[in-house]
């Protein structure tokens, strides 16, 4: 190369690198701009449920220090068990937000720790856009990498879980999966140690950071599994993968939560697996260059086979033993969608644990959805190393989407990512013609042939030799038989579809996933009003300031983390589902009737009782809503007491009115969420007790609590706090008037306000001026 | 004009009396006259320091607290026959009174009126239908009238505590009691409630007027006489069928069983109505928790954050009894401890030290959570004791582990081999690399 094409090259880089700067920057800020729908609209607040466990620990640890944090043993967790809080957490979060924290004090600027939680997602959303477009420049090119960048920052499958204040482990999850990603396809193209060591790194990170980490190791055997059945085994893949693993498993197990999982539970055998495969495959290569072709087909035959057998019946053989744990049941309803319903009903009565509805996946991924298929196609069509990793990765995570609503997550950075592939296909092919008639029209025509030239080939170093000429025909045939016209109007028909992506996104973002959920916001339908319910944080703070400061609170385990973020007062369950026998408990106590609960209650030494109502204003996600995940819990656990079908009518109805039936309108949720509920009417015309969630006057509206009492019910009725008496309030049982052997007299008292006077019998009267007899 | 000045300062006085009021016992009787045919029984306990209001039950003044302040702390009710109290005071109100920890000490009669019978069964216990009487053909006094309603009941028959019944007068060789009132029945379904005082197993309550003809409501020793209950505020309730029990004339009378002859100079009414009536009013069978500590053993105070799994434990908690106005340790041999976390781990009896405080020692279970020490000692005729201290226990810090494990040597042994092998392997493998090549260079050129 000449000087002057030097120069001009150099050029060409700088303006590239220059949009690709400019690009990824703007997508960072677009990214960050719109996760503050919900900052704007309400506050810096910590939204949800998850978020505020997270958010507690975080402040936990930044006053305590982190030895402290590990050593966390929360009393006011799960009383009275208890909760290790430093070995059942992931402590990736806490650990970056604190390190932000200290960072930022270090520089004398003092923020909050609520403000860092607050704007930790949104912040993370940009690296995960920059670690995206690095993946995909692996995959396919720089190009396609920043479409891929500007998807991951705005697409609405993504900011569902990282809008401001939802301070939440995927939010910094995804940024570290697209990272390992990245570094683990460079480590396969390279075959570098070092790549595949910080791609152990970065999936240490992970580990700390998401119990997603799973989804890795299983992904990356899985890749590596199938480019061995594929024929492509190479040393570099032997380096990266035997480096990654052992270096990934030594990191995963200083997790305190992981501890020892990765060499004992069923999850983590896969890769186990592929790694001694591979190195059978690598021994065999080398006898393969030792031995005749006869000697080694039979030892191939033989050793393989034996292997397999020999690893298979030890996996078998441990799991049976009990060393290595087979899977858990969150892993089994990944298989059988039906398995968590009838065996788990906690895990299934969590919404995010539900399967995918189609409409999701559009209302999440938008146009990406259909785009996402073609950078699919693309991949297979020009498929080497790198791609049957996003190949394998698009396949497993669209499955795992379409199971649980929650796992869209997972499915979001690999539809951009292929959406980007596909999107700058069709721009090459119809924008090349341009570009090549302009560069032809230069002097310096050649040089952009010899660099495209150059990254071909560069690209299919590790292609299969034939398939080169073949796409430079293809392209070829293309570009001469499309006419500029429709070129243009091809191009301005994407851009209109990219554009209504855009305000798609920002559709869906501001309406559906920037509400906070503590806060309620609606709006009035006779002026366009927005009003503002913020019945939780007035009851949390009613429970902080007029409770004694060890008060215990039974709620249903959603509002646990809550109770103990905003309240700090001790809570029975959170919403860290782990001891499935004390939710059941309380959710035994929720389905009995008054008297039984109250023996429940005080045997858990329960103080107070917190229900969510939304009868009143017609909030659906209320505990009557959710009572009957409370029955079939309970049930699990107590077939004797509890049973599902009580609470059902005769035609199989859940209602809640006069028809309902008798268990469910004597329960204590029952009584609790309607406790005076009948005298209440809500507009003139209606009856009284008209329960607006359900449409439905109750069935049960006279009744008194005897073993409870109202302490605090909201502006909107919707959350409601009972007090549970404590035993020496029954100080005497008396005896009531039917159960009386000594049918009582129906004495009238004479008594009224002016003559205070009571009344004796046979009272002796004096008679004054006469002698007794005697 | 004099009259009404009168008028007023007697207002006046009266509000003052009312206001000055510090007699702590409130006696409400049927008429006056008990008030002299019981006069021992008040005189024994005006003797002790009590301060006795008398009124009429029916009194339209009568008022039991003043602005949320009761100004009685006991109540004696000495009015069988009154069917409606006057003033402010009614069942409802006397209930309340129990609830907020007053001391009620009733009479009945065979004529009780509707209050008491209400009062009675709020708290547990129904008096007989109305002239319905205690009758024993067999154990009745030689004094009786031919109804044979004046009976005798041994000793024995005294509920077995000494705090309620006093030490001596439930001995074999005590008198018997003279009783002559109705009989009482108890609430089966109660547990607070005991049985102070039965008859002999000839006697059953009835109507002596008239024949048999419905199965009797308490026979044998079945028929109450005195019952009493201690409520869970431990603000106490006894209800006697008889007024004639605590009269001046049953202290003091020689009695003779009819039947057997036997003659006591005097019955035992009169002891065993002074300690009843010292239980009811709180003068004995009270106890109260003094202080509550707890450490770690070697440690003088409690650990400020928690316990540690398997903790040597001591647990002190010192508990007293009111002895003639005095507070003393309490002596027993049978208070346990309880270590509770839903369930309880450790159950241990406490030991007397030497201090009078009880103490027990124990090693704190391999399971963390948060418990509570539990003291529940609820025996007849004391107040139920009930104590409980909340203190977490937490799992090993990551610093208390074991660092070596003598079982994984041969891990460790092999963790160290492998490092010294690596490092002598880089070694050989960095420094002798040359020599090799070097020596095959000089058998190259011997060769050539």
């Amino acid at each position: 190369m000449n000087r002057s094409a030097k120069i001009v090259n150099s050029k060409v880089a700088g303006y590239s690198s220059l949009i690709t700067f400019s690009v990824l920057l703007i997508a960072w800020i677009a990214g960050f701009s719109s996760r503050l729908f919900a900052v704007i609209r309400f506050e810096s607040i910590i939204h949800e449920f998850d978020p505020w466990f997270n958010y507690r620990a975080t402040a936990y640890m930044v006053e305590h220090g982190w030895h402290k944090f590990l050593n966390w043993f929360d009393e006011r967790a799960w009383y009275p068990l208890g909760r290790i809080v430093g070995g059942t957490v992931y402590p990736g979060l806490m650990i970056t937000s604190g390190s932000i924290h200290y960072l930022l004090h270090m520089l004398n600027i003092p923020v909050h720790i609520r403000d860092i939680c607050v704007f930790l997602a949104p912040v993370f959303s940009g690296l995960t856009s920059i670690s995206t477009y690095l993946l995909t420049k692996e995959l396919w090119s720089p190009g396609a990498g920043l479409f891929a960048a500007s998807f991951i920052a705005i697409v609405p499958g993504y900011i569902s879980r990282s809008v401001a204040g939802s301070y939440d482990n995927e939010g910094i999850a995804i940024f570290a999966l697209q990272f390992t990603y990245f570094l683990w396809v460079r480590s396969v193209k390279t075959g570098s140690v070092f790549w595949s060591a910080a791609a152990a790194l970065s999936y240490f990170y992970m580990v700390s950071a998401w119990g997603g980490y799973v989804f890795i190791i299983n992904l990356i055997p899985l890749h590596v599994f199938v480019l061995l059945l594929m024929g492509r085994y190479s040393p570099r893949l032997l380096t990266s993968y035997s480096t990654f693993y052992i270096l990934g498993l030594l990191f995963s197990m200083q997790i305190p939560f992981v501890g020892f999982q990765p060499i004992r539970t069923s999850e983590h055998m896969a890769a186990m697996g592929v790694f001694v495969l591979l190195l059978a495959v690598a021994t065999l290569r080398h006898l393969q260059s030792v031995l005749s072709k006869n000697e080694f087909k039979k030892l191939f035959l033989v050793g393989g086979l034996l292997a397999a057998v020999i690893v298979f019946i030890a996996v078998v053989i441990l799991t049976v033993m009990g060393v290595v744990a087979p899977w858990s049941g969150r892993f089994y309803s990944l298989w059988d969608t039906g398995y968590a319903k009838i065996h788990i009903p906690i895990i299934a009565s969590v919404s995010e644990h539900q399967p995918t509805t189609w409409f999701s996946f559009f209302f999440d991924l938008h146009i990406l959805v259909c785009a996402f298929p073609v950078g699919l196609w693309y991949c297979i069509k020009q498929v080497n190393d790198e791609r049957v990793f996003v190949v394998l990765y698009a396949i497993s995570a669209v499955y795992f989407a379409g199971v649980m609503v929650r796992l869209m997550l997972t499915l979001t950075p690999v539809v951009c990512m292929l959406a980007g592939v596909a999107f700058s296909g069709l721009l090459d092919v119809f924008l090349q013609e341009d570009s090549s008639k302009r560069i032809q029209g230069s002097t310096n025509s050649t040089l952009d042939a010899d660099d495209h030239e150059e990254s071909l080939e560069k690209k299919s170093l590790y292609d299969k030799a034939g398939k080169l000429k073949h796409r430079t025909k293809h392209d070829a045939t293309h570009e001469g038989g499309i006419s500029s016209n429709l070129k243009s109007i091809v191009i301005l028909a994407v851009l209109m579809i990219l554009m209504m992506f855009a305000v798609h996104c920002t559709w869906v973002t501001s309406n559906a996933y920037s509400s906070p959920s503590i806060v309620l916001a609606f709006h009035n339908s006779q002026d366009g009003s927005r009003n503002i319910l913020d019945d939780f944080r007035e009851a949390y703070y009613w429970l902080s300031q007029n409770t004694a400061d060890d008060a215990r609170i039974m709620s249903w385990w959603d509002y646990g983390y809550q109770i103990a973020g905003m309240a700090n007062r001790t809570t029975l369950v959170d919403n860290n589902t782990w001891n499935n026998s004390h939710i059941a408990l309380v959710g035994k106590a929720m389905s009995s009737t008054e008297e039984k609960s109250y023996e429940i209650m005080t045997s858990l030494d329960v103080d107070y009782v917190l229900v969510i109502f939304g009868g009143v204003i017609g909030y659906s996600g209320d505990d009557i809503n959710k009572f009957l995940w409370m029955v079939r819990i309970a049930e699990g656990e107590h077939p004797k007491d509890i049973k599902e079908s009580d609470f059902f009518t005769d035609r199989g109805e859940f209602r809640v009115d006069a028809e309902g039936a008798p268990a469910l309108l004597n329960c204590l949720m029952y009584k609790l969420s309607y406790y005076r509920f009948g005298e209440l009417k809500l507009d003139y015309r209606g009856p009284s007790g008209y329960d607006r969630t359900r449409n439905a006057v109750i069935g049960n509206k006279d009744f008194d609590l005897t073993y409870l009492e109202e302490a605090y019910t909201t502006e909107h009725w919707l959350v409601r706090i009972y007090r549970v008496k404590k035993p020496f309030e029954f100080n005497r049982p008396s005896l009531k008037a039917k159960e009386r052997i000594v049918p009582p007299s129906n004495f009238i008292s004479r008594k009224n306000l002016k003559r205070r006077k009571g009344f004796i019998r046979n009272r002796p009267i004096v008679v004054k001026g006469k002698r007794t007899l005697k | 004009m004099w009259k009404i000045l009168l008028i007023a300062i007697l207002a006046i006085s009266n509000c003052q009396a009312v206001l000055d009021n510090d007699a702590n016992t409130l006696v409400l009787l049927d008429n006056l006259a008990i008030r002299e045919t019981h006069s021992i029984f008040f005189k024994g306990l005006q003797d002790r320091g009590f301060k006795l209001t008398y009124k009429l039950a029916d009194d339209s003044s009568l008022l039991l607290s003043r602005y949320g302040e009761y100004l009685y702390k006991h109540v004696i009710i000495f009015a069988p026959s009154v069917e409606e109290f006057g003033g402010d005071i009614s069942v409802e109100r006397l209930a309340q009174f129990v609830d907020d920890g007053g001391n009620v000490l009733v009479a009945g009669s065979e004529k009780s009126g509707d209050a008491l019978r209400e009062f009675a069964s709020e708290c547990g216990f129904e008096l007989d239908e109305e002239n319905a009487a205690v009758i024993d053909h067999l154990n009745y006094d030689a004094s009786d009238a031919g109804d044979h309603t004046t009976i005798l009941t041994a000793a024995k028959n005294l509920i077995d505590a000494a705090s309620v019944v006093g030490k001596d007068n439930r001995k074999a060789e005590a008198a018997p009691l003279l009783y002559r009132g109705t009989g009482l029945i108890a609430d089966k379904e109660n547990p607070l409630v005991l049985k102070l005082l039965t008859a002999e197993s000839s006697a059953y309550s009835y109507n002596p007027d008239s024949n048999i003809s419905d199965y009797p409501h308490a026979v044998g020793r079945g028929t109450l006489l005195i019952a009493a209950l201690q409520a869970r505020n431990n603000a106490r309730v006894v209800f006697s069928g008889s007024l004639y029990f605590f009269s001046d004339e049953s202290f003091t009378t020689a009695v003779q069983y009819a039947q057997s002859g036997v003659f006591h100079k005097m019955s035992g009414n009169r002891a065993v109505a002074e300690s009843i009536s010292q239980w009811v009013f709180g003068e004995s069978g009270r106890l109260r928790v003094a202080s509550v500590h707890h450490n770690k053993e070697g440690e003088r105070n409690p650990p400020e954050q928690a316990y540690t799994i398997t903790d040597p434990v001591v647990y002190t908690i010192a508990i007293e009894e009111l002895v003639a106005g005095k507070w003393q340790a309490f002596k027993a041999n049978d208070i346990q401890l309880e270590f509770v976390r839903i369930d309880p781990f450790v159950r241990t009896t406490l030991k007397q030290t030497k201090g009078g405080s009880y103490q027990a020692k124990f090693k704190i279970p391999d399971v963390y959570g948060v418990y509570q020490f539990k003291v529940d000692y609820d025996r007849v005729g004391y107040t139920h004791l009930y104590n409980t201290t909340q203190v977490s226990v937490r799992p090993l810090e990551h610093t208390q582990y074991e660092r070596f494990i003598p079982s994984a040597f041969p891990y460790y042994t092999s963790a160290f081999s492998m490092m010294i092998g690596v490092f002598v392997f880089a070694f050989v493998f960095l420094h002798f690399k040359d020599e090799p090549m070097g020596k095959s260079v000089k058998d190259d050129k011997k060769h050539q």
